[in-house]
């Protein structure tokens, strides 16, 4: 860099770098920028106001430096507990009053706190933080099972919050509930998904005291119809989730016609007792509905429901996965819902060609089609999809095995803007079909599993015209091999997913190109017996994004590869060891220096014995959360381990 | 209802009404409101009230002082602003009040709970006076409005009501002296059936709830005017007297006629009987008997007949419950919690059946058999929140200490140590830091004893519970004593 350009780009002053700034949207194009010059580095810290941490480490600095900070992820962080937290937080008393006055400022400003997983953390530590941060307007504790009412008691000191996800906090009962109901005033969307200790008090506790709720999810709760009678209170609900509620009958469907005259979405599906005359009053009542989901909830769509569907003429989404449809149920639909941007048909039974085609006829803004297992649809709807839907961005057409290369043809032509398409196990897919494909140059997402006919060819088309792919799905597609991967490595440079399981054409130097993936956070590559550990040493080195790594029934990936890993994956958070070779030392290896590994299988390794899993386990117990183990070890493991992990909020699944 | 089985001879001062004038009032021959004075009732407005008042007070015996009172008839316009008057400095007072009271929560963090609840106390009382005015001034304007009703001669039902409007009028001159007379009533007795009335019920299950549970062995359902009853006063051997039938023959005594009759048969054939063995029927009289009421004979009490708010009893088992309640020792004490003691052994065995399990609580204190309730009284008043209980709070706090303490559940405690047990998280912050250096001595830390500090775990009354606004106040101003109190000390040296 010559030292006239140096001097233009640093006469910017401040507001213009913060708009160069801020165009840049991914994390490692940010990444690049803090590391130009102090300067842009200054830049970063007074700008950025989102952190999501994985190295708990490095958290007392950075909390430090970024002084306008807004919003604090510690969901991919398996260190955060009442230790940890309780280094951050401003101390009084007999410390240091300059430290304090640095520490404290990160909390003042703070506006959203994900702790989603964040099972290491107890209640005082909750507590503490939200004490700290007195402007908090969204918490996510979800699948933190171990919470309950005390820390909705903690969470409820928050009054700003607006926004509440308390999915499977398991030890949430309605006390904890009414706490955040009461103090909480201004909340407007709650998620208690899976907090099964909810009854219908606290739910009509709930809706008397936030009359203005807009969303709320209780789904899998085992609420009655009386819940409901309280939820049509509500005045200003817009979005309603009660998926699998298996209590909930036609009845308390009934309350919610007259009721939430706001409603715009709802989602019913996997509701047992509920029919579509339940559903059907709900639809007279809201004419405004934006989004249905009633999947799996029953098994035909009758006429009078239909005959409903038409009142609704601002119907964006629609989901009726599993049930029976008729072709004369697409025509009511397609004549009606023009506005329709998302249908589901998953798994429907009588979805045919007539029907499609009549479907897509009307509804030509269709940007999302789930047609998985709608085994009876061949090129022909495909077609019409095409002709009509030129907006359309994703298309699942899993198990569609009458389709050919034909309709990716069409496709191509025509649904210039699609981003997603799952073909797998779609039969009819071969190199042609791809090669067709690959003129939809903004593919993001791909997905090729158990396609048979296609080969390096077919691949070597995607890999060079779509650059934008950033997940792949290759799984047991054998008639590949390692020139798929050189070219996908070669063009596909923002790929984050790739799945090679299976595709036993696949060697050594496959996984050397796949090394040269930097932005690969997931690696599935189960049974690849062709690989050994020069393969995943490779890929060791080279993906420093990794987080998820799958290697079950590599069988020929020895210990010097482990030993690579270990050395240099250091952000994987998710492994797979099952069936693997690895031995005593390799697995204690991996398993300590693997600072952030959260989630570790570890089923039917032969080559290691009690003492080595002792140790392993020993060395992550700070940071593991889940770990699945071969069941007769639950005799032979020292109970003190055990409870150590317990304690730790560690979940153990025995195999 | 025999009187000479309760009211044995002469220990009952009865004040004897003329009977010809009460059955004169209470047969309720239709023809009887064609009495002039009674039409005339529903077409003007004074007289009749004199004649009624004067009818009452004729059965009544009552002093004609009273009835001097009671003759004040006409609207008075300058009474009324007289009244209003003094309620406008009523509510400057209770302004004030409540001033003193926010100024002096802001000063006195520290124990928010007894100076408060007493200034609650002295706060619902004014109210309460306010409101009897109130519905005083307002229930003199409601004659006139009747008086535009057409004139049908009015039910039985509407007398009653009407006498239970209009009783507060004799309070015209003044709303000081209402409280005298029997317009005091009116805040005490929350289901009279007029309109006044109503409003009162619904202020007084607010104000005076804890009133309410002491006088649910009252007449709450009607409004007797003093003198349409007959008072009984039983005495005090009377009421503590174990048994109340006896045996004529041996003298052994019994609490139930019924099982007083099962053991005469043992004295004889002749008990024997199928007539002996059958219920004593109450022979149908032919002349209505009088409507009986009690009196309490402790004096001073409210339900003693001397008292200038005499509230009488309904039955004689209410007396006896009263007294026993309110005038003895409670000697029964539940052998469960060991804290609660009642005098009536009905009393302690519906206690029994709750103590212990589903203890509800809200943050206000109030405890609740059932979960249900307390969500509705949560419902009902805004910012109370259902405190977590003891047991529970503990369990959370201590799950070490349950776990017997070997080595592995030792080192999983030391994770919970960065934060004291007494939930503040100011005084926590002190003692954290150290994840290692404090494993010794978990107990310690966790004993249920720090809780006494804390106040508020302890005993469920006490208003800051758990972690009400008041206890928050309470821990940021008071918290650091209790750090160093306490083993948490060591921890915040093991950080230097």
């Amino acid at each position: 860099m010559s030292s006239g350009s140096t001097k233009n780009i640093l006469s910017f002053t401040e507001d213009l770098l913060i708009r160069v700034y801020e165009k840049l949207s991914s994390g490692s194009d940010r990444k690049s920028w803090r590391l130009v010059c102090r300067e842009f580095l200054r830049v970063d810290l007074v700008t950025q106001n989102h952190l999501r941490v994985l190295r708990v480490e490095f958290l007392p600095g950075l909390l430090r430096k970024y002084t306008r900070l807004q919003s604090l992820d510690f969901s991919v962080c398996p260190r955060i507990d009442d230790g940890t937290v309780s280094m951050l937080l401003p101390r009084h008393g007999s410390g240091s009053e300059s430290d304090s006055l640095s520490w404290g400022s990160w909390a003042r400003g703070l506006k959203c706190l994900v702790l989603s997983r964040a099972t290491g953390l107890g209640f005082f530590g909750l507590e503490a933080l939200v004490h700290v941060c007195p402007l908090l307007e969204i918490v996510d504790v979800s699948y933190c099972c171990g919470f309950g009412d005390r820390e909705a008691a903690a969470l409820s000191h928050a009054a700003g919050l607006r926004v509440l996800k308390m999915d499977k906090c398991l030890n949430l009962s309605d006390v904890g509930l009414a706490k955040i109901a009461v103090r909480c005033g201004r909340l407007e969307c709650l998620s208690l998904k899976w907090c099964m200790e909810i009854t219908d008090l606290g739910i009509g506790l709930l809706c008397k005291k936030r009359v203005d709720l807009k969303s709320l999810d209780i789904s899998y709760l085992k609420v009655r119809n009386e819940s409901l009678h309280s939820i049509a209170s509500m005045k200003k609900l817009e979005v309603l989730a009660m998926v699998g509620c298996p209590v909930v009958d036609d009845f308390g469907l009934q309350f919610l016609e007259n009721g939430c005259p706001m409603l715009q979405g709802m989602d019913v599906s996997r509701c047992e007792c509920v029919s579509s005359s339940g559903l059907i009053s709900v639809i007279k009542g809201h004419s405004g509905l934006r989004e249905l989901n009633a999947s799996y909830s029953f098994p035909e769509l009758c006429t009078t429901f239909l005959h409903c569907l038409k009142g609704l003429k601002h119907l964006e989404l629609i989901r009726i996965d599993g049930s029976r449809i008729s072709e004369t149920s697409f025509s009511v639909i397609s004549a009606h819902c023009k506005s329709l941007l998302e249908i589901g048909l998953s798994k429907c039974v009588g979805v045919n060609n007539m029907g499609i085609m009549q479907l897509v006829s009307g509804c030509v803004n269709l940007r999302i089609l789930n047609l998985t297992c709608c085994h009876s649809i061949t090129d022909a709807a495909i077609s019409a999809i095409a002709d009509s839907c030129r907006n359309l961005i994703c298309l699942k057409l899993e198990s569609c095995d009458m389709i050919t290369e034909k309709s990716l043809y069409q496709l191509s032509s025509f649904c210039l803007l699609l981003e997603e398409i799952d073909l797998t196990d779609c039969h009819g897919v071969n190199d042609k079909g791809l090669k067709y494909l690959s003129s939809c140059s903004g593919l993001q997402c791909l997905k090729l599993g158990l396609c048979m006919n296609i080969s390096d060819k077919g691949l070597f088309n995607i890999g060079s015209n779509c650059p934008k792919i950033h997940e792949l799905d290759l799984y047991r597609c054998t008639g590949i091999g390692d020139e798929s991967l050189a070219a996908i490595s070669k063009g596909c440079k923002n790929l984050m997913k790739l799945n090679l399981s299976y595709c036993s054409g696949i060697t050594d130097r496959g996984l050397e190109y796949v090394g040269h993936m930097h932005e690969l956070s997931d690696l599935e590559m189960r049974g690849l017996e062709k690989v050994t550990g020069a393969g995943l040493a490779a890929v060791a080195a080279g993906c420093k994004r990794l987080s998820d790594l799958d290697l079950k029934h590599c069988d020929k990936v020895d210990d010097s590869s482990f030993w690579a890993l270990a050395c240099h994956a250091k952000n994987i958070r998710q492994i797979n060891l099952s069936y693997c070779a690895i031995s005593d030392m390799a697995l204690c290896m991996v398993m300590a220096n693997l600072t952030h590994l959260q989630d570790a299988k570890l089923v039917h390794l032969n080559n290691v014995s009690v003492e080595g899993f002792e140790l392993a386990l020993r060395a992550c117990f700070v940071q593991i959360k889940k770990v699945k183990l071969f069941a007769p070890l639950s005799y032979l493991l020292s109970s003190e381990i055990l409870e150590n992990l317990h304690a730790k909020g560690c979940k153990i699944r025995w195999d | 209802m025999d009187p000479n089985n309760r009211l044995s001879g002469n220990e009952l001062r009865n004040s004897i009404p003329n009977q010809t004038a009460f059955s004169h009032f209470n047969t309720q021959h239709p023809q009887k409101w064609e009495d002039p004075s009674l039409i005339d009732y529903s077409t003007r407005i004074e007289p009749p009230f004199q004649g009624f008042n004067q009818v009452k007070i004729s059965q009544d015996g009552l002093g004609n002082e009273m009835r001097s009172t009671y003759k004040i008839q006409d609207w008075d316009p300058s009474a009324m602003l007289n009244n209003l008057s003094f309620l406008e400095q009523k509510i400057h007072q209770l302004q004030e009040l409540v001033h003193l009271i926010v100024g002096r929560r802001m000063q006195v963090l520290g124990r928010p709970d007894e100076f408060v609840t007493q200034q609650q106390q002295l706060l619902n009382a004014d109210l309460t006076s306010i409101i009897v005015q109130l519905i005083s001034t307002a229930g003199s304007l409601l004659p006139s409005v009747k008086s535009t009703l057409p004139a049908a001669p009015p039910s039985v039902g509407q007398f009653g009501q009407l006498g239970g409007a209009v009783f507060p009028l004799p309070g015209l001159n003044g709303g000081v002296q209402l409280q005298n007379t029997n317009g005091s009533k009116v805040p005490d007795q929350p289901n009279q059936s007029d309109i006044s009335a109503n409003c009162v019920t619904e202020q007084n299950l607010n104000i005076e709830e804890h009133d309410l549970k002491e006088e649910e062995d009252a007449d709450e359902g009607e409004n007797l005017p003093p003198g349409t009853y007959e008072i009984l006063q039983p005495e005090k051997e009377e009421i503590l007297a174990p048994h109340t039938h006896f045996c004529t023959i041996c003298g052994k005594g019994f609490k139930r006629d019924a099982n007083l009759r099962m053991h005469m048969r043992g004295h004889g054939d002749e008990y024997k009987t199928p007539a002996a063995l059958a219920k004593p029927h109450k022979e149908p009289s032919s002349e209505p008997t009088l409507i009986k009421r009690y009196s309490c004979p402790y004096s001073g009490c409210k339900r003693n007949k001397d008292h200038k708010k005499f509230q009488p009893l309904k039955t004689i088992l209410c007396v006896k419950n009263h007294y026993k309640r309110t005038h003895c020792d409670k000697s029964y004490t539940c052998s469960r919690c060991n804290t609660k003691r009642f005098s009536v052994i009905a009393d302690l065995k519906t206690h029994e059946k709750h103590c212990g399990k589903d203890k509800w609580l809200c943050s206000c204190g109030t405890t609740f058999s059932r979960k249900d309730k307390l969500f509705g009284h949560i419902t009902l008043f805004q910012g109370h929140t259902p405190a977590i209980s003891v047991e529970e709070s503990k369990a959370l706090v201590g799950p070490s200490d349950q776990k017997e303490g070997n080595q592995g559940t030792n080192k999983a405690g030391s994770m919970n140590f960065n934060f004291p047990p007494n939930a503040t998280s100011d005084s926590g912050i002190q003692s954290i830091m150290d994840v290692k250096g404090n494993t010794d001595d978990p107990a310690g830390i966790f004993s249920p004893l720090n809780f006494d500090n804390f106040g508020g775990f302890g005993e469920f009354p006490r208003p800051p519970f758990d972690d009400s606004e008041s206890s928050f106040a309470f821990l940021l101003s008071g918290s650091y004593n209790y750090s160093q109190k306490n083993e948490a000390d060591d921890n915040s040296n093991n950080l230097a």
